[in-house]
């Protein structure tokens, strides 16, 4: 230590050094804040070790933590030195008789972390843990998983401790620590620990009355993770949850909304149920309009879920999703997401009504989302087409750059088309389009363009021209945009042999040579057909379908199957980002030992079986329309939108008509 | 659970580093930082996930709040946890919380934080309980040596009443009860209702002895049809329809539950006793109609007629009427029998401030709007009109307060004192 060079640092450290040892209280005092200081801003402070703990023996409470604090940052760094503070925390867990101070140092002694440390911790753990007094008991609960992480081979004797201290344990604050740091273990252990009974479960019942907001959240937490024996004890936990509904940490109140949600299941009682979801619903709205937007979030992430299971509790309450002007945009884009979830026969026009003003928002991005939504519910709704085309035409009218909502715009009426394609007809909505056509430059816009191109070719004027134009560029072009325009030539030289023949030979010949394999076996599909049975490329590529085409849309957010464990993990990470826990965290198992089937509960009350539902989605899905089995063959695009980057699940189906 | 809990200023610089599990490295955190400070304000989500890590965190001022894990985290926990930890910060610096506060009293906050959280798991966090363990400077050695006096500190932390310390005397009992509602109200361009709501909260101020029982009491039409009538009374006040009612942790739930009554032992001093949420019946103080008008290439002309519904007794103070104007506005002239309008550019809008309004009454201000030459071919993007005000003696959603009763074993008879505000909230009309 005598040997600090003359760098900057190396002086400081020495300053620190001689305050340190200096014979003066507060100077000591002093050099120990600069130190924590120090390693705050991530410093390398931890040469001071031995000045700093022989600071120790002062019983100045705050300097303590100081220390302890140091202690804690370093001591895995320094574990030759850190056993020397053993002494000092034995002393104060076992002789001092303030219980701040015992719970400070067994609370401290827990977060050293050095394995050979450990054994010395254990019997002092195990006397606080039987402590008198409540607060040294909570925070010797809590210690035990520390050690347990660093140290398992040491702790049977205490695990055991644990259980019987549930038996046993009547203050309410260390009854939540205890089940959090039991649950803590278990997760590290790999077994179960916490074992229920009747009397338990009534014993944190009775707790989540008398106790700190964390701890009725610990406890609400956990016992949503249970499955109750029978219909009685779900309603006797559900009736002993319901008054959190009113607390105001808003977290003690979605915890119960959450058990109460999952017990539902259970429940013989029919009206019963309609009851609790009545007195469910009005909190969960006042849980969106929280004043802190976070919160917001967090409460609006959980929503599909809750939507996907229990429509009923949103009932006529599409209104609480309407933006505000003056939301973070984070908020509004999740809002966006469930309107549309929300959207059914009876309010499609309220919710476009909506959509109809937030497309006039400065936020590109938002307008694109809102867009998107809009065409979302008119492929749902067939009486909603006529009016999303109005609105997007609308739109269109003042479309003066290329912008990321003009990108979408092209995707979203392209689709429309394909549902109806009369509709180019209403609003001169095709002419509109077509003279903003140059302002396309994503791949998938431009080759929605290219398909609107070669499909009203005959409404279109120059539309030859366009096409050319496209062409001259085609292998600049993205794969997408390639295999489409490579359909769309084809249609037009259907529509035109003789305007298009040299175009078509143009096409061909730049497509042969394109890098991608798909555009080239296409091409070479389309050479051969067309150099053998025109006819036949005629009745294939320009099929007309009459009426308005049917879409499979599947909006749903969770597979049926999925839903128990979801709803059990509502709130947590894994929920916010729409994935189960053990598909985002490797370690964590999945239960499965849900015999039950998640049951949805619809306005109507009839609660329909799952499982023969989705079977039908399925069918549906699996087999394409009878119509087309005959052109699948031919069918070799992509499906018309990819709708949803985090989810594949939320795909239209479009079945293409080459 | 929780892994750390770190400060961070708006230049993304760390002033407060607390790890409560090692699984965590300081790089991760900087990382995080240097993506914090790059995304624009209004867009960052509350949760971000990088390599396994997740940050959840909340944005005071300058300040970010920041908690990491790498386990299945309580996400609303976690969030109402650092809210809860900056409101500790703030009882302890007098409610200021920005980074001056926060270098100045950093071994505080670290003690603080060794207390409010063990292990990563939420502990006792309550400002006023904390305060008696917690001070600058460490705690006066007669508490440290008398240990009578901790064991009953330790008992009311982890008792069942902890908000509430026992023993206290005041000469003089009194209660303040604040009724506070903010109206959010969002008309359409046309005038209609599109959602309309009343957040309400009643704030007391209790300066109580010895350990009181209350009892509160409103026109929640839910309760007054539970109570039994009196013999020859008659009246006409059915209450009101409450949507949603959330409690201060000192009010007794189960009871509210079974028989919608609202009783609690208070802490003392300042505390929010409850919020309330009400949708139906809403009597919304003013009335909003504007009127537009392009008058040419380069003139506009916004006209906006208010009408203040509420009894002529009552007054209205310190409204301010946001009128927006596009961002090419070169010259504004306001018109207006009333108050006072003014173009105020760092604002985009017309301001019209009226310092006092009659109830039932009406005002109009005419502004004429004269546009400069712009190279932004994009159509005016037209923001609502918001408002703010303030009406006194008055509540929109109709509640009053019946009965505050008290019983205390000295049978003491305590000071009522009860005021009613209401105020405009997010008061918006789309234009």
């Amino acid at each position: 230590m005598a040997y600090f060079g003359n760098n900057q640092q190396r002086g400081e450290l020495q300053e620190l050094y001689i305050d340190l040892n200096d014979l003066n209280f507060e100077k000591k005092k002093e050099a120990i804040k600069k130190v924590i200081a120090y390693m705050t801003v991530g410093k390398d402070v931890s040469q001071l070790f031995q000045s700093v703990i022989k600071c120790l023996e002062f019983q100045d409470i705050e300097m303590k933590k100081l220390i302890y604090l140091y202690i804690v940052n370093y001591s895995r760094q320094k574990p030759d030195d850190a056993i020397m503070v053993i002494q000092n925390f034995r002393k104060d867990v076992r002789k001092s008789e303030n219980p701040l101070v015992r719970a400070l140092a067994i609370r401290t002694f827990g977060c050293l972390r050095v394995p050979k440390l450990n054994e010395y911790l254990i019997e002092p753990l195990k006397d606080c843990i039987q402590d008198d007094d409540p607060y040294v008991r909570k925070t010797a609960v809590l210690c035990v998983p520390k050690v347990f992480e660093v140290s398992p081979e040491l702790c049977p004797a205490i695990l055991e401790q644990l259980q019987k201290l549930l038996e046993k344990e009547s203050n309410a604050l260390v009854l939540a620590n205890l089940i959090q740091s039991m649950r803590e273990i278990e997760v590290l252990y790999g077994k179960q620990l916490i074992i229920l009974n009747p009397k338990i479960i009534q014993k944190l019942l009775l707790a989540v009355d008398e106790c700190i907001e964390w701890g009725q959240i610990f406890i609400l937490d956990y016992l949503a993770t249970h499955d109750p024996v029978d219909s009685k004890q779900a309603e006797t936990i559900i009736e002993r949850s319901l008054p959190r509904l009113s607390h105001i940490n808003p977290t003690v109140t979605f915890c119960a909304v959450k058990l109460i949600l999952k017990y539902l299941d259970y429940l013989d009682n029919g009206d019963l149920v309609k009851n609790l979801c009545k007195k469910i619903s009005p909190s969960i709205i006042s849980l969106l309009s929280w004043n802190q937007p976070e919160i917001q979030y967090t409460i609006l992430r959980n929503i599909s879920l809750i939507l996907q299971k229990f429509p009923i509790l949103f009932e006529n309450e599409v209104k609480v999703f309407f933006c505000s002007f003056n939301e973070p945009y984070y908020i509004k884009y999740e809002k966006l997401e469930i309107m549309v979830r929300i959207c059914d026969s009876k309010n499609f026009l309220q919710v476009l009504n909506e959509l109809k003003i937030y497309i006039n928002e400065a936020d590109p991005h938002f307008v694109r989302k809102t867009i998107k939504s809009i065409g979302k519910i008119a492929i749902m709704y067939d009486k909603a087409l006529q009016e999303a085309v109005t609105i997007l035409i609308e739109f269109a009218k003042n479309v003066q750059q290329a912008n990321e909502p003009v990108q979408e715009l092209f995707i979203q009426m392209q689709i429309l088309y394909r549902k109806n394609r009369y509709l180019y007809k209403s609003n001169d909505s095709l002419k509109i389009l077509f003279n903003i056509l140059e302002y396309a430059n994503e791949p998938e816009a431009k080759s929605a363009c290219a398909w609107i191109v070669g499909e009203f070719a005959e409404f279109i004027p120059k539309s030859v021209e366009k096409m050319q134009e496209y062409i001259d560029h085609f292998l600049l072009e993205d794969r997408l945009v390639q295999l489409q325009l490579l359909t769309s030539g084809v249609k037009l030289y259907i529509k035109y042999p003789s305007l298009c023949s040299a175009l078509i030979q143009q096409l061909i010949n730049s497509a042969k040579d394109s890098f991608n394999p798909d555009v080239r076996d296409r091409t070479y599909i389309y050479w051969r057909l067309l150099s053998t049975d025109p006819e036949l490329v005629k009745n294939l590529v320009c099929y007309q379908v009459k009426g308005s085409q049917q879409f499979q849309k599947d909006i749903r957010l969770w597979e049926t199957k999925d839903l128990i464990i979801a709803l059990e993990n509502m709130g947590s990470i894994s929920n916010l980002f729409h994935k189960l826990p053990n598909q985002l965290y490797k370690n964590i198992k999945v239960r499965n030992n849900h015999q039950k089937e998640a049951k949805i509960y619809k306005v109507d009350d009839k609660l329909e079986s799952p499982s023969k539902e989705q079977q039908i989605k399925n069918d549906q899905q699996n087999q394409p329309p009878q119509q087309n089995q005959d052109l699948d063959l031919l069918n070799f695009e992509e499906p018309a939108s990819n709708n949803n980057q985090s989810n594949n699940k939320n795909k239209i189906d479009v079945y293409d008509l080459i | 659970m929780i892994s750390s809990i770190v400060f961070i200023n708006h230049k993304g610089e760390i002033l407060i580093y607390r790890v409560y599990k090692d699984d965590i490295t300081r790089s991760e955190t900087t990382q995080f930082c240097a993506k914090i400070v790059a995304t624009k304000e209004n867009k960052e989500c509350p949760i971000i996930n990088i390599d396994g890590t997740s940050f959840i965190h909340i944005t005071i001022k300058d300040i970010v709040v920041l908690a990491t894990t790498k386990v299945n985290v309580n996400v609303a926990m976690t969030l109402q946890f650092l809210y809860q930890l900056v409101k500790v910060c703030r009882a302890y610096f007098g409610g200021e919380f920005d980074e001056n506060c926060i270098k100045k009293h950093f071994v505080l906050i670290y003690e603080i934080l060794d207390e409010v959280m063990d292990y990563g798991v939420p502990q006792i966090a309550d400002a006023d309980l904390l305060k008696k363990y917690i001070q600058e400077g460490g705690l006066k050695p007669e508490l440290m040596n008398d240990v009578e006096k901790l064991k009953q500190l330790t008992s009311q932390a982890t008792g069942a009443t902890s908000w509430r310390p026992p023993n206290l005397v005041y000469r003089k009992n009194e209660v303040y009860l604040d009724v506070i509602e903010s109206v959010n109200v969002l008309m359409s361009v046309k005038g209609t209702i599109l959602k309309a709501d009343v957040a309400g909260s009643i704030q007391v101020k209790c300066l109580l002895s010895g350990m009181p029982e209350c009892k509160f009491g409103m026109n929640d039409k839910l309760l007054m049809q539970r109570e039994p009538r009196k013999p020859g009374q008659t009246t006409t006040d059915k209450g009101i329809t409450i949507d949603d009612l959330k409690f201060h942790q000192c009010v007794k739930l189960p009871k509210f539950d079974k028989e919608r009554a609202i009783t609690f032992i208070p802490p003392d001093g300042q505390f929010e006793l409850m919020t309330y949420r009400i949708t139906e019946n809403i009597n919304l103080p003013f009335k909003i109609m504007p009127v537009y008008n392009e008058l040419g290439k380069n003139k506009l002309e916004i006209r906006v007629k208010i009408k203040s519904i509420f009894e002529k007794n009552l007054f209205a103070t310190n409204l301010a009427i946001k009128i927006p104007v596009p961002k090419n506005t070169a010259n504004v002239s306001t018109n207006s029998a009333i108050g006072k309008a003014k173009h105020e550019p760092d604002q985009q809008g017309v301001i019209w401030r009226i310092k006092k309004y009659p109830g039932d009454f009406e005002a109009l201000l005419r502004c004429e709007i004269d546009l400069g030459q712009t190279t932004n071919q994009q159509p005016w993007i037209k923001p609502p009109i918001s408002m703010e005000f303030q009406v006194p003696m008055f509540t929109a959603s109709g509640l009053r307060v019946r009965f505050l009763r008290i019983y205390e074993k000295a049978g003491y008879k305590p000071t009522k004192w009860i005021r009613y505000i209401t105020k405009a909230g997010e008061y918006l009309h789309r234009l």
